[in-house]
């Protein structure tokens, strides 16, 4: 026999799994973006804004869900938390991949056979592939519901957030070369967009927290210094 | 093509504390300041134990009722939730074999205290109970004056303290025409709101209600919802209810009680947001019950 | 998606056949029941209408050998005068009893002890009763007389008293616990939710009760025979002998003329339709209480 509201727990915890699976399209997304930006890749930057689609449609999906869930189920204490932090949750898959076309759409105007600065590439990389494993952690500390995992992404934010600047530092001093110029503009804003993307893994992250312990406190991220929130 | 701007987030911590604090939920959206002059009476129960014969089914249990402030108490069947209330007003010792040791103060009165007469507690601490029980020999109006009356109180004014009654449970538009007719003539919703100003025209200072919504259908239950939110306002009132959702609308704080003990004790909105105990927890999200 | 609509299956003809047999039967049992019950009415109307006249009615019997035997009208006086009497002392005190038990004795060792003899109570001849009175205040000429109406009324209330208690125990039992409760909830004492909710709301049931006690006393001979004794005269005076209908029709029904043996039919008739009247009122009592 199974406990009371098996149903309701069955479908709870499909809607979380359904959210999370969001993370790895953002992934997708994002290995793809950053691809083509590396090597000019015009036809698969089309391919990520098309495939945005994907993530909106499952952005749907959940959002229904939880409204069914919510007006059927009346869902309290963990169980209310979860669904609320799924809305969260979701609606941070949903901007992650608006950033990921964000960048893909950067491709044909940064040109074709545009010149490249090697260090302002090799950041990107790096940033890249930070932002890669923030979301992979984030996904894994929510559903893990493990707060350590959830706290070490303000760390690796960090990491982000110093590329960040170092990238525009780069750019600033890159030279009088105008195409030069106007490609590390257009890495300026790719880098912006790989550090949202980081901000919103730290929002999954701060959603974990909540999750676990019920309470909602703002990590360490771009707006929030650390030396003006400390984190519990 | 620039992305949007993330917005700053407010810092909300969204547990309320224990329920030493009275002012309402940052979560509820009219923040009405507390009253400045309630006077209203307070019920403690005092380390209570309460025994079917040689079965112990309260253990050791301490609760305090705010005044003017709606408490439930939810658990499980048998928990020992109706027994603690019948417990406050009495009523439990009059099943044969019953009885109660501890403390129930109303204000500083101790209703178990030496020489109290039973019928003076209840006439300050009323009950509605979960199946609505109108006298059948009596018409509307003898009803609610049944309690008047039943106490030996003379009344000259048992007229406009029926109607005035009536009014406060809103049931008296729709029986005015016909205080007469026999009060087990109308709705069970409308019997049950009977019942309530039956209790109300002794003018208690405490309500109890065991279930009292559970015999009536969803609108019903809605109306004697919102009469209990009214209530408040001049009755402390503890309510008994199985119904988690009902708990969760009407009342300030609420008790949850497990197999005659106190589990936990907080104010709803944290109760159904972030309980502290795990058995809370479970109850509360179906897990068990 | 197939068709297959829903089917029940067949009634076996063997379960038929049961069917038949077992509601024929019970006709038949039903019928033999109805036979002496019907002759009974049958005999009655037959034998006593033809007594009943203006006379029977509104003279005593004179127990003269020749001429007019005269009427029934002591006895009909007497009945009515001795079962009121007896009706006041077992109606008050059969509630009473039937109080006790439902209200405050509940299940404790006395009221079971009680409860127990009134069951006893039921199962003892009527004849016994009377004795007892006979010994206890005939004999001894209690009130300065040895035959009295009164006795008889005491005789036959001991008769009717577990009776009521009886009936008046089931219909305090059937008014619902939680009147009780809601009334000692506002605060009420016992004693007047006792008065003022658990009586009124059993009232059409406890008339009912007391009602069928009344049949059931009015019918009884033995218990009078020793009490009331036998007497030709009406009158209102209950410290003397009183006549009474059972022992009227007990007295005539042996005569050798047959004029006084048809008024002996006439008195059985008088008897069973008062008893008749009693019932009907018992049920339309009942039934008015339950619509409302």
């Amino acid at each position: 026999m199974h406990e009371p509201r098996h149903q309701f727990h069955e479908n709870l915890r499909a809607l979380e799994a359904q959210a999370l699976d969001g993370l790895d399209l953002v992934i997708q997304q994002l290995d793809r973006s950053l691809e083509s930006i590396s090597y000019q890749d015009v036809e698969l930057a089309g391919m990520v804004v098309a495939d945005d689609d994907r993530i909106d449609g499952r952005y749907l999906e959940v959002h229904q869900g939880i409204l069914s869930l919510l007006a059927r189920q009346a869902p309290v204490a963990g169980d209310l938390r979860i669904v609320a932090a799924l809305l969260h949750v979701i609606r941070c898959v949903e901007r992650m991949g608006d950033q990921c076309v964000n960048i893909a759409k950067l491709v044909p105007l940064s040109g074709y056979e545009a010149p490249k600065d090697k260090d302002i590439l090799d950041a990107i990389e790096r940033m890249g592939r930070l932002a890669r494993s923030q979301v992979s952690q984030a996904k894994q500390a929510f559903a893990g519901r493990n707060t350590e995992l959830a706290q070490d992404l303000v760390r690796q934010d960090m990491e982000i957030n110093r590329l960040n600047r170092e990238i525009f530092r780069r750019a600033v001093e890159v030279g009088d070369n105008l195409d030069l110029r106007e490609w590390a503009m257009f890495m300026i804003l790719v880098a912006r967009c790989l550090e949202r993307i980081g901000d919103n893994t730290v929002d999954i992250a701060e959603q974990t927290v909540f999750v676990v312990t019920g309470l909602f406190r703002e990590f360490a991220d771009a707006s929030n210094p650390p030396e003006t929130a400390r984190t519990p | 093509m620039i992305p949007p701007e993330t917005t700053s987030k407010e810092q909300t911590d969204m547990s309320t504390g224990g329920h030493s604090e009275r002012s309402q939920s940052p979560l509820q959206a009219s923040a009405s300041p507390p009253p400045a002059n309630k006077t209203g009476h307070g019920v403690t129960v005092k380390n209570l134990n309460a025994y079917y014969g040689s079965q112990r089914s309260i253990k050791d249990v301490t609760i305090d009722f705010p005044p003017n402030e709606v408490t439930a108490i939810i658990g499980p069947s048998g928990s020992g939730k109706s027994t603690v209330v019948r417990c406050i007003n009495r009523m439990h010792e009059e099943i044969p074999g019953a009885r109660a040791e501890g403390q129930v103060l109303l204000d500083e009165l101790d209703v178990y205290g030496d020489g109290v007469d039973v019928t003076a507690v209840r006439r300050l601490i009323g009950m509605v109970f979960q199946k609505p029980n109108p006298f059948p020999t009596m018409s509307i109006f003898d009803n609610v004056a049944a309690g008047l009356r039943l106490t030996g109180t003379k009344s000259s004014d048992l007229r406009h303290l029926v109607e005035r009654s009536l009014h406060s449970v809103g049931l008296w538009d729709e029986v005015k025409d016909r205080l007469n007719e026999p009060g087990i003539g109308l709705s069970g919703g409308q019997q049950q709101r009977l019942c309530i100003a039956r209790t109300v025209a002794i003018e208690p200072e405490v309500i109890l209600m065991d279930e009292p919504a559970s015999a009536l259908d969803p609108i019903s239950t809605l109306k004697i919802e919102e009469l209990i939110d009214e209530l408040k306002e001049r009755y402390t009132i503890v309510i008994v209810t199985h119904n988690m959702q009902q708990a969760a609308r009407v009342a300030n704080t609420t008790v949850f009680m497990l197999d005659g003990e106190v589990i936990e004790h907080d104010a709803t909105s944290k109760m159904f947001t972030n309980p502290t105990d795990e058995r809370t927890e479970r109850y509360v999200t179906g897990k068990f019950g | 998606m197939s068709a297959v609509s829903t089917s029940l299956p067949e009634i076996s003809p063997r379960r038929r056949r049961t069917d038949k047999v077992m509601r024929a039967s019970l006709l038949v049992a039903t019928l033999i029941a109805l036979v002496p019950l019907v002759l009974i009415i049958y005999f009655l109307i037959k034998e006593g209408l033809s007594a009943w006249s203006g006379s029977f009615f509104s003279t005593d019997p004179n127990g003269n050998f020749f001429g007019n035997p005269g009427g029934v009208r002591s006895a009909i006086l007497g009945t009515l005068e001795m079962i009121a009497l007896a009706t006041l002392i077992a109606v008050p005190i059969g509630i009473g009893v039937a109080l006790y038990l439902v209200e405050y004795g509940k299940q404790s060792a006395f009221a079971n002890l009680v409860r127990y003899f009134i069951d006893v109570m039921t199962g003892v001849p009527s004849i016994v009763f009377g004795l007892f009175i006979y010994i206890s205040l005939v004999i001894n000429h209690v009130g300065n007389v040895s035959f009295a109406g009164w006795k008889g009324s005491v005789a036959v209330s001991l008769l009717m008293l577990p009776v009521v208690a009886r009936a008046a125990e089931v219909v305090l039992q059937l008014v619902p616990d939680s009147l009780r409760e809601a009334a000692l909830a506002l605060g009420a004492p016992r004693w007047r939710v006792v008065s003022r909710v658990v009586l009124p709301t059993a009232l059409p049931g406890l008339v009912t009760g007391s009602l069928l006690a009344v049949a059931r006393g009015m019918g009884e001979t033995a218990p009078l025979l020793f009490t009331a004794g036998a007497t030709f005269i009406a009158s209102a005076n209950l410290n003397q002998q009183m006549n009474s209908l059972p022992v009227q029709i007990f007295t005539d029904i042996a005569s050798p003329r047959s004029a006084v043996v048809a008024r002996a039919w006439g008195a059985a008739l008088a008897l069973v339709t008062i008893i008749l009247l009693l019932n009907l009122i018992a049920r339309f009592v009942s039934r008015r209480s339950r619509m409302a």
